[in-house]
């Protein structure tokens, strides 16, 4: 008989000879953790410790019978007090909910709002991850390895654009994880930027022993924006040993990056084939279909529901953030909400131009050019005077579709900004660009980068 | 059973171990508390299956014995009887009270059903020792930032952090948080290594209220992996402690401002309630600092009532700040400073603002701001 079945039944006798309240303050939430065997000993897990001193004085020996009546090779029961009763945590995510609500204005520590052991933040799972052609690679994967962590796919490295759901996949995975192994497997999830500063704080601390507690005894460890590590020696190396100790046992491992290994410019060789080792999976831009089910994904979870054409509009007008639209949704909501309007085509239109628009607001052709010429790492005079090595055609192509893309600036304004060009090279670049990045998905890739090396050096 | 007992040393074991019964519930018997001869003293004994509490106290033991009787009923008794000496007495299954004047049978429960209070067995590994006043102070500056409701587990309780040579105390709600620091140099402690626990707020609600009556008393704390004991000469409070981790919160406690201002204590809490009069529904105060740095101009509006503005002299260095915070959470903050000098570190209307005296680095309030719409 197994272990469990061998304690229901136990349990079942007991309640007939004790009082109900009794049985309800003192068995409940026990379950068996162990049996030994060798001496016939079986470890009981009992709620707290007036339980335990509790039946161990009044019930031990009415249980002994009991269960020797089951089976008789056991002539021991102990008790121990549990510690990771589910209880509370159950109450944890269930009262999420009524907790933002009651806070309107108020704003609190975000760092507190992910589960303290794990890190991980509840609200992240596969039920609300949508599925499309543009994830379901990496979506496979993750899904393989939450059913199995450590057997297929180890590293599973995730990248793609900022917004895309990188996040939300790699902690969907950590938190599958736990419910499919109830607390017998330990994940950790970490952005990458939290495991440099406590590499940091190690070293200046002398405490490196305390890190490496922390990180090589996981059973699952994922590391967010790996690519921060890039450059980072200590944290590097630290990370490297981390890598290779989880790795010989068989541990997962998850990482996520905006950019494929290889295009990770700091990056040590020895990391970077680790990286490649495993699995390499890309999320793209979502397609017009997929963004409307995110949208009434994420309609429903605030319990509204948008007219179908705001919903196309929305879908047709944020060309490639998800994150932006849950911003819009935001707003869309905040709108219905206060001014008690229902939404038509036309304000919905307008509040997605202010919102785009404002977004463009402080940047100018300058850090266009420096953002583009940083990244192909030329001079910026290059980009604005006659020369055409090939080198500086591209990137000076790349800055005009820019130009026109980000800005909305005219042909002859941008021809005039570049070294006072005809407006026709403006139309030339704009169309060569817009039509090769379709096709070519490395070139897609590098404008995503730039696009966001400007919106950071906006501010 | 058969004891002779002073009314008034009664009235206080009543009144300690008070906080730990339970008037309803699945479990009757948690209503009723434990009487019981123990050497030459009697002991009381309550419990609500979260904490349990023991009071000693001296009594002229004739007949040796316990019994188990309803709280309620002997706290009414006790507390009205006129004459000062008590004699208490077991019959059958009544105890019997008698004082000069008076008389009472009532019955008792039996003993059997009364709960075991648990005991730290190894009381040798892990243990701290301190005056209860300077425990009871840090114990209490911490508290008011404690999350009330049970909505976060791991934040409905005070976290304690043992590590090197000290003792961090921490609560929070995650809109606050409060801090304290416990040196060595008061408190004598050993434990295995590094390593903290999280005791629940009605515990230390119970420490507090039960040892601030006991000044100048030595307390020992006593904890294992998922118990804590709190023992003075003649009390001992068992408590259970939360289950789950507190936050690694050391990061989020700003070091650099960008506007740093220190200020009158008694001038800031005048400001902070002439303000919170004429505040609005959340509370909210704006603080912004004046342009010749040397006031903090602190604002309210409430839809209702009006509107207020209150000059608050301060030295301010750094960039000009502009922050909305609930004027409570400011408030329950500076009630835990000792100093008259009080230093604010702003951080803009974003980011969490910190709250010291000038000098004295052992306690840090760190409050988050109201987003202004």
């Amino acid at each position: 008989m197994d272990l469990k079945k061998l304690w229901e039944k136990t349990l079942s006798d007991i309640e007939l000879q004790i009082s109900k309240p009794n049985f309800l303050t003192w068995f409940k939430n026990s379950r068996p953790i162990e049996k030994n065997e060798q001496s016939g000993t079986i470890i009981i897990g009992v709620s707290n410790n007036f339980a335990k001193e509790w039946i161990q004085s009044k019930y031990s020996k009415m249980i002994l019978e009991i269960i020797r009546n089951l089976d008789p090779s056991i002539n021991k029961v102990d008790y121990v007090v549990l510690t990771d009763s589910n209880i509370n945590k159950r109450i944890y995510s269930e009262n999420k909910k009524s907790d933002e609500q009651q806070s309107a204005g108020q704003i609190g520590f975000i760092e507190f709002a992910a589960d303290p052991e794990t890190n991980l933040h509840p609200k992240y799972c596969f039920k609300n991850f949508v599925v499309g052609s543009s994830n379901e690679l990496a979506y496979a994967a993750a899904n393989a390895v939450s059913k199995e962590p450590g057997k297929k796919y180890n590293p599973l490295f995730v990248y793609g654009g900022t917004g895309l759901g990188k996040t939300h996949l790699i902690q969907a995975i950590g938190n599958e994880i736990l419910k499919n192994f109830k607390g017998r497997i330990k994940v950790k999830y970490v952005p990458s930027e939290k495991f440099v500063n406590d590499v940091v704080w190690a070293i200046r601390t002398k405490r490196m022993d305390d890190i490496k507690n922390k990180y090589r005894t996981v059973d699952v460890l994922i590391i967010d924006d790996i690519q921060f590590i890039g450059g980072k020696e200590r944290s590097e190396e630290e990370f490297f040993h981390t890598f290779n100790i989880l790795y010989q046992n068989n541990k997962q491992i998850i990482l996520s990056s905006d950019r494929p290994p290889s295009q990770i410019p700091t990056l040590e060789d020895r990391l970077r084939s680790r990286f490649e080792g495993g699995m390499i999976a890309d999320i793209t831009y979502p397609d017009y279909e997929m963004k409307l089910a995110i949208i009434k994904n994420k309609t429903l979870e605030k319990n509204i529901i948008f007219p179908e054409e705001v919903n196309h509009i929305i879908a047709v007008k944020i060309q490639r953030n998800i994150r932006e639209i849950e911003g819009i949704i935001n707003k869309l909501f905040f709108y219905k909400e206060f001014k008690n309007n229902e939404l038509d085509a036309k304000t919905t239109e307008e509040i997605i131009n202010a919102t785009l628009q404002q977004n463009m607001v402080n940047i100018n052709p300058q850090m266009v050019i420096k953002c583009v010429s940083d990244f192909f790492e030329i001079n910026p005079q290059d980009i604005t005077n006659k020369s055409r090595r090939k080198e500086v055609v591209m990137p000076r192509q790349i800055v005009m579709f820019l130009l026109r893309d980000m800005l909305g600036m005219s042909y002859p304004d941008i021809g005039d900004k570049l070294g006072k060009r005809d407006h026709t090279t403006a139309i030339h670049s704009y169309n060569k660009i817009s039509g090769k990045i379709m096709s070519d998905k490395n070139l897609n890739q590098k404008i995503v980068l730039i696009k966001e090396s400007i919106n950071k050096s906006r501010s | 059973m058969n004891v002779i007992v002073l009314k008034n040393n009664l009235k206080e074991a009543l009144s300690i171990i008070s906080g730990a019964r339970k008037e309803s519930g699945n479990l009757p018997i948690l209503k009723n508390f434990l009487l019981e001869t123990q050497g030459e003293k009697l002991k009381l004994s309550s419990t609500d299956l979260e904490i349990g509490i023991n009071a000693l106290i001296s009594a002229k033991i004739i007949k040796e014995g316990s019994l188990v009787i309803p709280y309620n009923i002997f706290n009414q008794i006790i507390n009205n009887l006129t004459s000062e000496r008590i004699s208490l007495e077991k019959k059958d299954n009544s105890l019997l009270i008698t004082s000069d004047n008076y008389k009472a049978k009532i019955s008792t429960v039996s003993k059997e059903d009364f709960p075991i209070i648990p005991e730290i067995k190894n009381k040798k590994a892990n243990f701290c020792e301190c005056e209860s006043d300077y425990f009871i102070e840090s114990l209490s500056s911490v508290v008011s930032a404690c999350q009330v409701s049970d909505i976060r587990p791991e934040l409905s309780g005070i976290n304690f952090w043992f590590k090197n040579n000290e003792i961090k105390l921490a609560a929070t709600d995650s809109f606050r948080l409060a801090e304290k620091t416990m040196s060595d140099k008061k408190i004598d402690f050993q434990f295995e290594k590094e390593f903290s626990f999280i005791i629940p707020l009605k515990t230390a609600s119970e420490i507090i209220r039960i040892f601030s009556l006991k000044k100048d008393e030595k307390i020992k704390i006593f904890f294992e992996l998922n118990q804590i004991s709190v023992e003075s000469e003649n009390i001992k409070l068992f408590s259970r402690l939360i289950e789950g981790k507190f936050p690694e919160y050391e990061f989020i406690i700003p070091k650099d401002f960008e506007t740093e201002a220190v200020m009158d204590k008694n001038d800031l809490v005048g400001a902070l309630k002439l303000s919170g009069s004429l505040s609005n529904r959340l509370n909210e105060v704006k603080f912004i600092t004046d342009e010749s740095f040397k006031n903090i101009r602190v604002f309210s509006s409430s839809q209702e009532f009006g509107e207020s503005e209150y000059l608050l002299p301060a030295k301010i260095k750094g960039t000009v700040a502009k922050v909305i915070f609930n004027w409570r959470f400011i408030l329950d903050g500076l009630k835990n400073l000792k100093n008259q000098s009080v230093f604010i570190g702003f951080n803009g209307e974003e980011k969490a603002s910190l709250i010291k005296s000038a000098d004295d680095p052992s306690y840090v309030y760190i409050v988050m701001p109201i987003k202004s719409s």
